[in-house]
């Protein structure tokens, strides 16, 4: 009866591990498959920590279980057994998790300064800059340079590095995440904040809201596509041919809550929207009507 | 007039929808069947003079747990909705809409952490920290009662928005701005969740201050400060957590109300308002708040394993350095909660590895946990079983945890459901598997009757391996992209097996629950099978242990002296007779008083809840005066005479004698 339970824990332990290799190894994960090279880094740091904890934790639970077998009531020799003490030996025990924290530190430290959102990417490409407003709830992307707009959907070419300027108006705080490009940064209003990301190849990606933000929380979420320097001057020559323009009006009826916005191509954006957007909470002025 | 007398309620704040409806009925055939029970066995003054106004520390804690296992009921079935939905919400809205299903985990969090945990934990303390020290009460005993109280009305509260407003926050468990503003949130769903916490946070905090002057002021004779048992330990930290802490969440939570009541603009986007700095000061609250919830833990699993061992811990003075230092650095890591806000590298660099410094103290403790293992001889109780699934559970969890402390890594899975893994793992995993233990270990001693273990073990596998088939599959979720707090979610992105794989472990770590009720009702029932007369049903270690099972309302007829780490244990080495001179005993009266004073203050919250003014000032009123009553009452306390503490002693050997 006891081997039976023994072999049975161990099967269903086994198809655990199968089932969790298989997953991580799908392309569902979208961090195990980054598509991006900040995500790239960003999982490789994750590999790295969890390899170097593995080297503590791993002969830690060999030797949990060996104590567990060896000291069980019936196996023990003594029946009043003695704690030996000693100074050095509660030393040591500090200065082995010490070590591994101390590669850890130093680590996190140049990982923390080399990823940060801020931080600009390096490249022979001109990075392409795009403002985000984060709505009630949708997302606007804004294109300075080429004065349009798109919602719930952006588009840039790939290995081209993206600028992303982040803001909201009159909406909570929203987190703005592609998961397989890059990881998140808040996105509030009154603020400007920044996040830099790069895509490998030509590929459709998931971007979603991360920061709860209200009723439309879960449907906020927004297609992020990387295509071919080509194929993205043409999508500029589309759009510019659209008929909706985000003149002040139209924004003012766009910033409105709404759910489940559709996708909406703009060929005009005024060109100082996103600085009246985010001055809006600073100096008392408003957007015209 | 109308809006005089009844403030913002209306018609439309009574219940009209199915779990509004459901629930109030739900409580009032509890509440009305409660009122025939009491009435029919004549129990209702009994129930007032023994328990209700009771000042013994057994008494109040016994009353903490009965409550917050009430609420672990309530946290549960929020729980269940939850993950049901997420069962079903792939493509589809599900059962629940995405207001109710927000105001559903709102609720999930809030209560689980204030009043479960802490509840359980606060009830624990009362226990044994006494005990444990040689006291035969806390130092202020009213004040125990008034916090419990405080603790229960907080609770009435935030269940209150059932039966009067039909709707809670939907803003997470911190309430966060500007969502929780006005702006975003006219109605009083976060009102009710600003009181509730006003309330029972305030209880936390006298409850605080009561324990860490117990501790400081009321140890037996000889017990030097690291003379203490580590529980002890545990809980001054713990406590010392709680009184530099929580005035800051009264203040910040007190900062959003102002905002929502005479639109100030501390936390708002708008009028030079900055929602930044609420989430700095409500995380240096929360941070310390998840230490709150971990330290106890900590240190009754010390307390197991040594006992259960057979054996002194390994490396006490390390422990406690350990838990000091945790104690310290967790104010100074607030910030990691939120490296996504756009901090520069060097401001998030900075509290990532402090947070890491963290993993130093807390390794050495598994570390001497499984060193007093080592060469010992370990019976496997059921609460041995809890300890080595949390020694395990919290490794998995401390990884997980060192992940979220790296900010590039966290860009990646904050806000994610990697993260709802990782701290579910440790109040799961550290705190309620310690609550268990603790529960299991201390029972015998409350009540004079030990738990029935087969059905322990039982609960424990429950719980252990639904634990796991829950919340592995939210960690993969996390690595899948999928963020927290969806109501609903599109098919294609495959998350939906995994929810249903982690809703099953929730039907199994309910069967753990079930079973651990039965285990209760069972063990009353055959109390006479599972009797403790030695009053040391484990061969114990420490001093609670040397009183009888359960203890005499006075604790010790005599207070004990204590020479070494382990009294009880050296004691039982040595031989020991205790002596037979008995002096007389200063105990406190029972009182009302904490009862009058959280109903007042119940009202007080009501009224700021619903913006009815003679309430609130009724409410004001009623609490200055039951405390201008409390000042003038000069006999808080009785003596119990020498003779009577002899008869009683006498009267005690003769019942084990039978």
């Amino acid at each position: 009866m006891k081997k039976i339970k023994w072999t049975l824990g161990i099967l269903a332990l086994l198809s655990a591990a199968l089932a969790i290799f298989f997953i991580l190894g799908s392309e569902k994960a979208l961090l195990t498959h980054p598509k991006g090279m900040i995500a790239r880094s960003e999982r490789d740091l994750l590999i790295t920590n969890i390899l170097l904890m593995l080297i503590v934790v791993v002969p830690t639970f060999i030797f949990l279980f060996v104590t567990l077998w060896k000291s069980r009531a019936k196996n023990a020799k003594s029946e009043d057994p003695e704690q030996s003490q000693g100074v050095f030996r509660e030393l040591i025990l500090w200065i082995i998790p010490a070590l591994v924290i101390a590669v850890m530190i130093v680590i996190t430290w140049r990982a923390t300064h080399q990823l940060d959102p801020y931080q600009p990417i390096e490249s022979d490409v001109k990075p392409l800059t795009i403002q985000v407003v984060a709505l009630d709830w949708k997302w606007l992307f804004i294109y300075p340079e080429l004065g349009i707009a798109t919602v719930n959907f952006v588009q840039f070419p790939a290995r081209t590095p993206v600028h992303f300027a982040l803001s909201a108006d009159d909406s909570p705080m929203n987190s703005f995440w592609i998961p397989e490009l890059s990881g998140q940064i808040y996105s509030m209003t009154g603020m400007v904040t920044s996040i830099h990301m790069m895509a490998d190849r030509a590929g459709e990606y998931t971007g979603r809201a991360a920061e709860i933000n209200g009723e439309g929380f879960a449907d906020m979420t927004f297609i992020a596509k990387s295509v071919s320097q080509e194929d993205f001057e043409s999508w500029i020559d589309q759009t510019k041919r659209s008929s909706l323009q985000l003149s002040y009006t139209a924004y003012n009826e766009l910033a409105k809550r709404s759910k489940k916005n559709s996708i909406a191509h703009y060929s005009y954006v005024e060109p100082d929207l996103f600085d009246k957007i985010v001055k809006k909470y600073m100096h008392h002025t408003t957007i015209p009507q | 007039m109308k809006k005089f007398i009844f403030g913002k309620l209306s018609l439309d704040a009574l219940p009209h929808v199915w779990y509004t409806v459901g629930a109030t009925v739900f409580i009032a055939v509890l509440g009305i069947a409660t009122a025939i029970l009491l009435t029919k066995t004549r129990r209702w003054g009994w129930l007032w003079r023994e328990w209700l106004t009771s000042t013994d520390p057994k008494k109040i804690g016994t009353m903490y747990m009965i409550f917050a296992a009430l609420m672990l009921f309530r946290g549960l079935v929020d729980a269940g909705m939850i993950w049901l939905q997420q069962s079903i919400a792939a493509d589809s809205q599900g059962y629940l809409s995405a207001g109710h299903f927000q105001e559903i985990f709102t609720a999930h969090g809030d209560i689980m952490v204030f009043f479960v945990t802490m509840g359980f934990f606060f009830g624990l303390m009362n226990w044994i920290v006494p005990l444990q020290i040689g006291a035969r009460d806390l130092a202020y005993p009213f004040l125990n009662s008034l916090g419990f109280w405080l603790t229960v009305a907080g609770g009435l509260l935030i269940n209150l928005f059932f039966i009067i407003g039909g709707h809670f926050a939907n803003t997470g468990w911190l309430a966060v701005v500007p969502l929780s503003e006005l702006e975003f949130n006219p109605g009083v769903g976060v009102d009710y969740l600003i009181w509730s916490l006003q309330l029972s946070g305030l209880g936390s905090l006298l409850a605080g201050i009561n324990f860490i002057v117990t501790i400081i002021k009321k140890r037996a004779p000889g017990m030097t400060l690291m003379k203490m048992p580590l529980f002890v330990w545990a809980s001054l930290c713990g406590m010392v957590l709680i009184v530099s802490a929580f005035p800051v969440l009264t203040a910040t939570t007190l900062l959003l109300w102002l905002d929502r009541f005479f639109d100030m603009h501390f936390f708002t986007a708008t009028a030079g308002g900055n929602q930044m700095m609420y989430f700095n000061f409500i995380w240096m609250w929360g941070h310390p708040e998840v230490y709150i919830l971990v330290l106890p833990a900590f240190g009754m699993f010390s307390e197991i394993v040594a006992t259960f061992s057979r054996k002194t811990i390994f490396g006490y003075v390390s422990m406690v350095c350990a838990v000091i230092l945790i104690t310290l650095l967790s104010y100074l890591v607030w910030l990691h909660h939120f490296f996504t806000m756009g901090a520069g590298a060097d401001v998030n660099a900075f509290f990532g590895i402090v947070t890491m410094l963290i993993a130093i103290p807390s390794g050495v403790q598994v570390f001497n946990w499984i060193l007093t293992m080592y060469q010992g001889k370990v019976h496997f109780d059921s609460p041995m079983y809890w300890s080595i699934g949390f020694i395990v559970t919290f490794t998995f969890g401390g990884m997980a945890g060192l992940l979220l402390a790296s900010p590039p890594v966290d860009f990646q899975v904050h806000n994610s459901l990697f993260l709802i893994a990782h701290f579910h793992t440790m109040i799961v995993g550290v705190a309620l598997f310690g609550i268990f233990a603790g529960v299991t270990y201390w029972f015998p001693k409350i009540f004079g009757f030990k738990l029935d273990e087969r059905l322990g073990k039982r609960a424990f596998w429950f719980w252990l391996i639904g634990f796991y088939v829950s919340f592995i599959p939210l960690y993969l979720l996390g690595f899948m992209g999928a963020t927290r707090r969806l109501d609903h979610y599109a098919a294609s992105t495959s998350w939906q097996p995994l929810f249903i794989t982690a809703t099953l472990g929730f039907c199994l770590i309910s069967c753990g629950l079930l079973i651990q009720v039965i285990q209760i009702i069972v063990s009353i029932k055959e109390r006479k099978h599972h009797l403790d007369t030695t009053g040391d049903p484990w061969n114990g270690r420490t001093l609670e242990w040397s009183t009888s099972s359960p203890p005499p309302f006075y604790n010790f007829a005599v207070v004990p002296t204590v020479t070494g780490r382990e009294e009880f244990w050296n004691r039982k080495k040595r031989g020991y007779t205790p002596p037979k001179h008995y002096e007389d005993i200063l105990l406190p009266h029972n009182t009302g008083m904490g009862i009058y004073l959280s109903v007042f203050a119940f009202f007080l919250g009501f009224a700021l809840v619903w913006h009815i003014l003679w309430m609130g000032i009724l409410g004001m009123v009623g609490i200055l005066g039951c405390m201008i009553r409390i000042s003038f009452n000069e006999q808080m306390e009785y003596v119990l005479p020498a003779e009577r503490v002899a008869e009683l002693e006498a009267a005690k050997g003769l019942d084990h004698g039978k």
